[in-house]
């Protein structure tokens, strides 16, 4: 009865197949809804007991999954910030009549269970499946809004870019597999390390990069983001942000942190590797995301480009670790590193979920996803605006919010290696940053209403969905030392340790 | 161990969750005064209690009277503990921000009169967050209260602030954060650069290398250069000293600048001594400069506020002044002059500013060039802005005066061309005097609202301000009081680089 992973899968897969006849039946309303929250709850709490029973039971899916505690961190994520989407859609996504509800909570379904295969996954090929499984209902799902132009825009841009970074991915996989005659990750990073001479396995990694990179929406592969985001329903938009880029980024670690133990892209060496690459993007992507943000009239899109710019920090954890591949001394700046980011991707899910859903119910209620609807929010919707406020001063990580430890972490394992310009730059970022959430919090608190200043109605169930976020933000940040190792038993071994 | 020090923390931070529950209970608006100054007051007692521990202790160099250790994160390679301690560094400091807070939650009865609850309960996590941040061992925790008081700062004078509260208020966020950022930065190098893996402060003294002194030294001292302020990191503070509400003003300029002050002396020279020896020089110059400049913009200004916000950065330059020249000369007067002049000027500048509040709740307005005659129409209230004044000047028999001679002192030992700073009390007691001259003797300009005549300040009110000026004028007779645990700090501070010349 060890077989946990399993029962997930065929909780999430029942209730992407079985909800969708519901349409047929003329149940639209919320029930799909809520038989997709029993799903999600099942196999949550079937991973949950995967990971406290300690069990590396993969069956029946041999060696395409492992059962280990970096797949555990992911797939608890993934699913917990799924549970919150979809909870949230009870309130913000219309469920009269003529609404294709069954439908919608299908498509999560089979997101969620993209997203938790992605998680476990150790051969590319089953990599690649779950990627797809994961891609191609949430393409679907920015453009739920069939009537809405914006929202089909940003679906087919989303579409189009996704399918090609899919083929990339593809194409990446195609190049190790020729290299090296295996899809099982652990094999053909193994056997690209002893094929530096060849410039294609620094291709392969390069492709990989660039596929994953779209979903972690890092700079300069993240141009659908701001139009997706802001198109998809909001919900939609959290799962983007807590989400899918979550998976995104397990991949990169199971793949492109593996394989850089080729630590250099080309066969002369020189700067053209992994670690200098990957610091390249990252502080393109803090920089570039906190500037654009800067700008944003709209409330989603400047979640948005925040949330771009979060990924960059992530990466400085995959900096150091990439470096300390190459470079044993720094194994244990290497591991607080991985923690850091880690911890962080953890933190970014809580916090933007938050945030999102709070803008969600804030565009619901006022019809507008403008700032100016924002000002003096504070006294028109508490709740609302109050975990807003909490998680923008966590995302500009001040203590004692939860993204002040994380970012604490990065920082620090950045420092004392040669890539202690990326913690200034992070610095500085963070700095930046208070320009806008500040600015938000002023809007918020400080500016008076526009118009109206009556006292909107906030649904009671979703208060609670936003307490519970809060909470997690406000006791991850006074407690974190259980997060913290949590994260890091879950950060891979460096080759060679 | 005792935990006498975690309840200086807890009380405050008690009494603000206390004050924010009565807003939503009834008559929230009525009590809430009365709860933040209960509060207040306990927190007094505590920290008088401490005070008196850490002065009857025997002083031993770099150790400290009391201290407390909770670990807080503890995992292999990454640790933090929720340590804390006193000294006559810190004890002063702690003192002082308790007399504030309790003063300017007095004064807030009078001049504050809107969502009263969560004003109180505001106020009362700054000074909790204040007194986590003067009694820190470990500089994350330090860096945690650091900025723990921004934010309720924010609000303070973002929604309780003048006309322009808004920009005032981000532009006070913006700066502090980035300041404070940049010397969390300074705090991250030491991590992995010293062999011990801590963020301890006593275990990080002495064993950090010279070399990797240089830059973290750099990053905390444009964190505490953004808090002083000192010139040129000073942009965001006049604004905010003009919006905030006054008796916020009395924290904002009474006791944030001291975080600065504090960091430089406990962080800047304990941890850094060979870097901080080898570029004092540099130091001095910007402390120097600041002096001057804050004292001729201060000349140039036409509203009160303004005028002692800008009085206040050239006060701060005077604690730099004295921090650096111990390092240089060896001799602890410098420090010993900077730990007093920022225990006198965070009273001096509270009763300032809580009078400023009152001038222009009196007359409508706190530009000098509009008021006038308040000598005939709030008798009061020009005596207490003439004692203010003079205790801000420097003026004998207020301890201010004995703090500027020691820093004096401790500069000409450092530098004897650092005498020049004898001018910037001149310059002082000049605009001080130009502005008691407009706004007290001179008659109010005519057909102006300030002709009207005004209630003088209340018995209750006029108390307030004068239990500002009263531990200045008792300090002048008993300096020892702060100065003798103040000497073995500045000694130990001295030592790191001249060890054994003086002790």
């Amino acid at each position: 009865m060890a077989d946990y992973i399993i029962f997930a899968v065929v909780a999430l897969s029942a209730a992407a197949l079985g909800v969708p006849f519901l349409q047929y039946r003329g149940r639209r309303g919320n029930l799909p809804g809520y038989l997709l929250l029993v799903a999600l709850i099942a196999a949550l709490a079937s991973v949950i007991l995967n990971a406290a029973t300690g069990s590396t039971s993969s069956a029946p899916f041999g060696t395409l999954l492992a059962s280990d505690s970096l797949g555990n961190l992911f797939a608890i994520l993934t699913l917990f910030v799924t549970l919150f989407v979809a909870a949230a859609s009870l309130t913000l996504v219309p469920s009269g009549r003529s609404s294709n509800t069954p439908f919608y909570y299908s498509l999560l379904s089979f997101a969620a269970l993209g997203m938790l295969l992605i998680s476990y996954s150790v051969d590319l090929l089953m990599l690649f499946v779950a990627w797809e499984l994961m891609s191609i209902p949430t393409y679907a799902l920015a453009g739920f809004q069939k009537s809405k132009e914006e929202s089909n825009e940003a679906a087919v841009k989303y579409a189009v870019l996704g399918a090609l970074s899919s083929a990339i991915i593809l194409y990446a996989i195609s190049l190790t597999y020729g290299l090296t005659g295996t899809t099982n990750i652990g094999a053909a990073a193994a056997s690209l390390g002893s094929q530096l001479t060849d410039p294609v396995a620094g291709l392969a990694v390069l492709l990989f990069i660039v596929g994953f990179g779209f979903k972690m929406s890092i700079v300069p592969f993240h141009m659908w983001a701001p139009d997706a985001y802001e198109g998809a329903p909001t919900p939609i938009a959290a799962l983007f942000a807590a989400g899918t880029k979550k998976a995104g980024f397990v991949a990169a670690i199971r793949v492109v942190l593996a394989i850089s133990t080729v630590y250099s892209l080309t066969p002369q060496g020189g700067l053209f590797t992994i670690p200098n690459v990957l610091a390249v993007l990252a502080l393109a992507t803090m920089t570039l995301g906190n500037l654009a943000a800067l700008t944003q009239k709209s409330m989603t899109r400047l979640l948005a480009y925040s949330s771009i710019a979060q990924a960059g920090y992530i990466l400085i954890g995959f900096v150091v670790y990439s470096y300390a591949q190459g470079n044993p001394p720094f194994a244990q700046q290497a591991e607080i590193g991985m923690t850091g980011a880690l911890f962080h991707i953890i933190n970014h899910s809580v916090m933007k979920g938050a945030a999102f859903l709070g803008a969600g119910l804030v565009i619901l209620k006022l019809g507008s996803g403008s700032v100016e609807a924002f000002n003096g929010l504070g006294r028109r919707m508490p709740v609302t605006a109050f975990a807003m406020a909490i998680s923008f001063l966590a995302l500009a990580g001040v203590p004692p919010l939860s993204g002040f430890w994380s970012k604490l972490l990065l920082f620090t394992s950045v420092l004392n290696t040669p890539f202690a310009w990326l913690a200034v730059g992070g610095v500085l970022n963070s700095a930046l940053s208070m320009g806008y959430y500040g600015w938000a919090i002023k809007r918020m608190y400080l500016d008076e209403p526009d118009g109206e200043t009556t006292r909107i109605e906030e649904p009671t169930s979703f208060a609670v969905l936003l307490g519970v976020l809060v909470a997690l933000i406000i006791a991850f940040g006074l407690f974190p030392g259980p997060v913290i190792s949590f994260a890091r038993d879950a950060v891979p071994a460096l080759a060679g340790h | 161990m005792s935990y006498v020090l975690s309840l200086l923390i807890l009380v405050p931070l008690l009494g603000s969750g206390v004050t924010f529950a009565l807003s939503s209970l009834g008559g929230g608006r009525r009590t809430a005064p009365n709860v933040a100054a209960a509060f207040a007051l306990a927190t007094l007692l505590v920290a008088g209690y401490v005070f008196w521990s850490v002065y009857s202790h025997t002083p031993t160099l770099g150790a400290y009277a009391l201290t407390e250790d909770h670990p807080w994160i503890t995992l292999p390679g990454f640790g933090v503990d929720i340590a804390l301690g006193l000294d006559g560094l810190s004890a002063p400091l702690v003192l002082v921000s308790s007399i504030v807070g309790v003063l300017s939650i007095l004064s807030s009865r009078t001049l504050i009169d809107k969502r009263e609850p969560a004003y109180y309960s505001l106020l009362l996590l700054a000074l909790a967050s204040v007194m986590g941040a003067f009694t820190s061992l470990n500089l994350i925790v330090f860096y945690l209260f650091w900025e723990l008081t921004l934010i309720p700062m924010f609000f303070l004078i973002g929604v309780w602030g003048g006309d322009r509260r808004k920009y005032a208020a981000l532009k006070f966020i913006i700066f502090t954060f980035a300041g404070s950022a940049v010397m969390l930065l300074g705090f991250l190098a030491l991590y992995f650069g010293v062999s011990t893996s801590t963020f301890d402060i006593p275990s990080l003294a002495g064993r950090i290398p010279a070399g990797l002194q240089y830059l973290p030294l750099l990053a905390v001292f444009v964190g505490c250069a953004v808090e002083l302020p000192v010139f040129p990191f000073h942009g965001w503070q006049p604004d905010a000293y003009e919006q905030a509400p006054a008796p916020v003003n009395a924290l904002l300029s009474g006791i944030l600048p001291k975080f600065a002050g504090y960091a430089v002396i406990r962080i800047a020279l304990g941890l850094f001594p060979q870097a901080a020896y080898q570029y004092a020089w540099a130091f001095i110059i910007v402390a120097i400069f600041s002096m001057f400049y804050g004292a001729v913009v201060a000349l140039l200004q036409s509203d009160l506020k303004r005028m002692f916000a800008y009085t206040s950065i050239s006060h701060m330059g005077f604690v730099l002044l004295g921090a650096f020249a111990t390092v240089l000369s060896g001799n602890p007067l410098g420090i010993e002059g900077a730990i007093l002049l920022m225990f006198t000027h965070a009273l001096a500048t509270g009763s300032l500013f809580t009078l400023s509040g009152f001038v222009e709740k009196q007359s409508g307005t706190r530009k000098i060039p509009l008021l006038g005659g308040m000598g005939q129409r709030v008798p009061l209230t020009a005596a207490l802005l003439a004692v203010a004044s003079s205790a801000a000047m420097g003026i004998p028999p207020f301890a201010s005066f004995l703090a500027e001679l020691l820093v004096i002192s401790g500069g000409i030992s450092a530098y004897a061309s650092t005498a020049i700073t004898v001018l910037v009390p001149v310059i002082t007691g000049g605009y001080f005097l130009w502005m008691l001259k407009r706004v007290v003797i001179d008659p109010a300009p005519p057909a102006t609202d300030t002709a009207r005549p005004a209630e003088d300040l209340s018995s209750a009110d006029a108390t307030v301000v004068a239990l500002y000026l009263v531990p200045l004028v008792v300090l002048t007779a008993f300096s020892f009081l702060i100065l003798s645990p103040a000497a073995p700090v500045a000694q130990w501070t001295a030592n790191l680089i001249h060890g054994g010349l003086h002790a």
